[in-house]
């Protein structure tokens, strides 16, 4: 067996010590919470069987897809192609995000949207949205600096902000600023100045027929200044000058660390991880698999602190519980809980943590657990009687144990057990009563975090 | 309720005595007069609808300085020509899509204040927002909003109940944000209700009884996210209730525009007619941030401000309720000077806001910034925005308005004494 992490790091990095209590099935449920959209009772109970460092290895590294999932994101995707529909290309993503064999990928593809948040409302094009999507996947646990290179090719992105506007004699801001404020560095890193100097660099970076095009009659080829380095640089240029700040690999620690591991890190964990990061020399495939080792992510700290998105609580719920989940409804309810893939509300992307929820939020989120537990609008859940079966559900009280600790990040209160308990204990056959069940505790505040 | 606002008025005398010293009289008197509506009945019950211009509006070509040649050598695309513009004094005027409020103007309802804005002007729509939002331009600290923490001085608000509400937005907006205080937002009025589960009606109303019990539990860490998510939790169930029984009655007395806007004030005049006790709302309407071929879209947006705004005073007055509510207006920044190559205008900074209600002290308040003294092609302002919110806070809603905003501001006078 591999060691369960190659991590020199001291501090909060340094490896997990599991202790005589070993690998739990509790950590193993933590791990796959954070690392992927959810988890089956299946795919935890053989995450806990494999151990931590098996687990890991396979997470971090790409696996290859099975036949039957390929067809099936294969015709998706010609779909949302020929269809030119964004909710077919939502559709396609989901069931990766649902399916795929790398499931960690697919929630850094998405952190890379996030970051580099491009809207279908404006650019208004399903195959450059697709083809962005695909930068994103081919760099999810690969190299950061080089995908800040492409992104400032991508054609979604130059329509997006406004690309072909950045002319010689009318510098245009916009990717500019956000290539600073948004994609590398943060507010405060940088001053105005920069910004209008950074632009220049970028003129003529046009797009022409779908592609990237290089317009020199309209890019600017004088001597610019930016961040404290003078010279005649082109967009590459203002991209290695970003990359090499110290805040740029801070900025990437907290993103990673607000995802997977806590909401308002400190600075000196963020230090940390950001000098892992340079380390790395900015490829996330080690960088993960330390920080999805470490002590800090497996402290009790850690734990049931996140607030779900959207997609964690939606696809998780699914992922535990739905037999053949229904992609489009699944996608109409991910919009109205304001987390439409593709559609980001601002360049600024989704900003998560206590702003997903709002009463309206809220409410939606406890009318997405009736119609779930419902078995219909999402897909049939699995089969409750086996489970009751299975595990040995024989009164109120083995269920509630055994369906919280499927679903809830931690142990919920003897208060909120005692309520679960005395609602299950009214209902006599299993199925219905874990129905019942399943509702309440999707709809318990306890439910929203992982 | 008369009763609990008179706690936090002595609190903000104590306040004021403690720290403003030379301003301490303005201060006092205003809390005093803010005091005196409250001991009259039916005279209760005054309520502030924010009105929030998403993406920077231009001020500029919505409060038009007519009178000044620079404006026109400024603007040679989009300037709106002289005998456009509604004029309100000898030099400035409002956009010709403006008529609604510009009968409001001569109804001596509208105070349009000047040269509003903040010490080093971010033009970043995200930190500005924020800036406004928090009332802390010097912070990046976004726990709360500057009307959640005006909340927290309520005995009421916190309490329960539902003392303020977001309409049409899907995130609360932050100025509403409370560590002790949570305000529902409701994205829309006919999707604000709970399902039932699966089962019977009886296990129905089973598991939504535990789920209200579940969710009024004390949380062991106060300020976490379980508390957090209980509290909101709670404030839904509770406001779902509530808003489903209120003003089933209510009719409206005037036409409302088909605009977004107008379909969220006209819930908010229901709401208001329905007396839930609410006294701030909050609305947005977004589309300002008009870079390039700004006139048709600027002109859309102005109307659809001035018609909704128009409608919604009209409807309140026909319920008797206009003299409780003032509108103000306001937006992340203005835009520069000078229109760009893309026949529009970039991020900009110091412009105006609107308060507009029989509450207001009408006119036009300050001189508009001049337009050849700029700040890196930037209006400047000579009015913190913060002086508009304690002159709202403290003069109108009578909340205390230096612990609100971190230290005493000179409200702007645009409040009827």
């Amino acid at each position: 067996m591999m060691p369960f992490s190659q991590s020199t790091s001291t501090g909060p990095l340094a490896p997990h010590d599991f202790g005589p209590s070993g690998w739990t099935k509790a950590d193993a449920a933590h791990l796959l919470r954070r690392a992927q959209y959810g988890a089956s009772p299946a795919e935890m109970e053989q995450a806990h069987r494999a151990g931590p460092a098996a687990t890991l290895d396979r997470l971090c590294a790409i696996q290859t897809e099975s036949a039957e999932f390929t067809r099936a994101d294969d015709l998706l995707r010609k779909t949302a192609l020929d269809t030119g529909s964004t909710a077919n290309l939502q559709a396609w993503w989901l069931h990766r995000m649902l399916r795929s064999a790398n499931p960690l990928a697919e929630k850094m593809t998405f952190l890379w949207h996030n970051l580099f948040a491009t809207s279908n409302d404006k650019v208004k094009d399903v195959a450059l949205m697709l083809a962005q999507n695909d930068l994103f996947r081919a760099q999810a646990l690969g190299d950061y600096g080089k995908l800040l290179h492409q992104i400032a090719r991508d054609p979604a992105m130059l329509i997006w902000l406004d690309g072909n506007a950045n002319r010689r004699r009318h510098p245009n801001e916009n990717f500019a600023r956000e290539v600073m404020e948004l994609f590398s560095l943060g507010v405060g890193n940088y001053t105005e100045k920069d910004i209008q100097e950074a632009a220049r660099c970028f003129t003529g970076w046009h797009m022409r027929d779908g592609e990237f095009w290089f317009n020199d009659t309209q890019h600017d080829t004088g001597s610019k200044t930016v961040l404290g380095s003078t010279g005649a640089f082109d967009g590459d240029g203002v991209i290695d000058i970003c990359l090499k700040q110290p805040a740029c690999p801070r900025f990437i620690a907290t993103r990673l660390l607000k995802t997977f591991v806590q909401p308002e890190p400190d600075v000196a964990t963020v230090q940390a991880l950001a000098d892992c990061i340079r380390r790395h020399q900015f490829q996330m495939a080690p960088v993960l698999r330390e920080l999805l080792a470490s002590r800090l992510f497996f402290s009790p700290k850690s734990r049931g602190c996140l607030i779900k998105s959207p997609l964690d609580l939606v696809l998780g719920a699914e992922r535990a519980l739905v037999t053949a989940p229904r992609l489009e409804p699944t996608a109409r309810c991910l919009e109205e809980l304001g987390q439409a893939v593709f559609l980001p509300p601002t360049v600024k992307g989704w900003e998560g943590g206590r702003l997903w929820i709002s009463s309206t939020t809220y409410l939606l989120r406890a009318n997405f657990a009736s119609e779930l537990a419902a078995g219909t609008k999402y897909g049939p859940l699995m089969d409750l009687d086996a489970q009751a079966r299975d595990h040995q559900l024989l009164n109120a009280t083995q269920a509630v144990t055994h369906y919280t600790g499927l679903l809830l990040a931690t142990p919920p209160d003897a208060a909120v057990v005692a309520r679960l308990r005395a609602f299950a204990s009214d209902q006599t056959a299993p199925a219905t009563r874990d129905r019942g069940l399943l509702q309440l505790i999707l709809a318990l505040p306890e439910y929203q975090l992982m | 309720m008369a009763g609990s606002r008179r706690i936090f008025l002595g609190q903000c005398g104590t306040a004021g005595a403690a720290s403003v010293g030379g301003s301490l009289p303005g201060i006092w008197q205003s809390a005093v007069r803010a005091a005196g509506w409250l001991g009259k009945p039916g005279n209760s019950g005054r309520v502030l609808v924010v009105v929030e211009m998403a993406g920077g509006n231009d001020g500029l070509n919505t409060v038009i300085p007519f009178a000044d040649d620079a404006y026109y050598k400024a603007r040679p695309v989009l300037a709106v020509p002289k005998d456009r513009v509604l004029k309100l004094n000898s030099s400035v005027g409002l956009h010709p899509k403006l008529g609604d409020l510009r009968t409001l103007f001569d109804d001596s309802q509208v105070a349009v204040i000047q040269g509003v804005g903040y010490p080093k002007p971010d033009r970043s729509h995200f930190r500005s927002m924020d800036i406004w939002h928090t009332a802390r331009p010097d912070s990046v600290d976004l726990r709360d909003g500057w009307l959640g923490r005006a909340l927290e001085r309520d005995p009421k608000a916190l309490a329960g109940g539902v003392p303020a509400l977001a309409l049409g937005s899907e995130k609360l907006p932050l100025a509403l944000l409370s560590g002790r205080v949570n305000v529902p937002n409701v994205q829309s009025m006919d999707a604000y209700k709970l399902l039932p589960g699966p089962g019977d009606p009886s296990a129905q109303a089973r598991a939504k009884q535990m789920l209200r019990e579940a969710v009024a539990l004390k949380a062991t860490e106060a300020g976490g996210e379980l508390d957090f998510l209980r509290r909101t939790a709670d404030v839904t169930l509770t406001s779902v209730d509530r808003l489903g029984e209120v003003a089933k009655a209510y009719k409206p007395g005037a036409t409302y525009p088909e605009t977004g806007l107008a379909r969220k004030l006209q819930v908010v005049a229901r709401l208001i007619a329905g007396d839930m006790g609410t006294q701030i709302f909050y609305v947005s309407l977004g589309g300002f941030d008009t870079h390039s071929r700004q006139q048709p879209v600027h002109e859309l947006l102005l109307a659809e401000l001035s018609g909704a705004v128009g409608a919604f005073l009209k409807d309140l007055k026909s319920h008797k309720l206009a003299d409780r509510v003032m509108v103000a207006t306001f937006s992340e920044f203005g835009r520069r000077v000078a229109e760009n190559g893309s026949l529009g205008t970039d991020h900009g900074a110091a412009s105006q806001m609107f308060c507009i209600g029989p509450g207001v002290k009408p006119g036009v308040t300050g001189s508009h910034p001049s337009l050849t003294d700029l700040v890196d092609g930037d209006l400047k302002h000579h009015t913190d925005f913060r002086q508009v919110y304690a002159a709202l806070l403290q003069n109108w809603l009578g909340y205390p308005a230096e612990p609100v905003l971190g230290k005493g501001y000179q409200p702007v006078d645009c409040v009827k004494g």
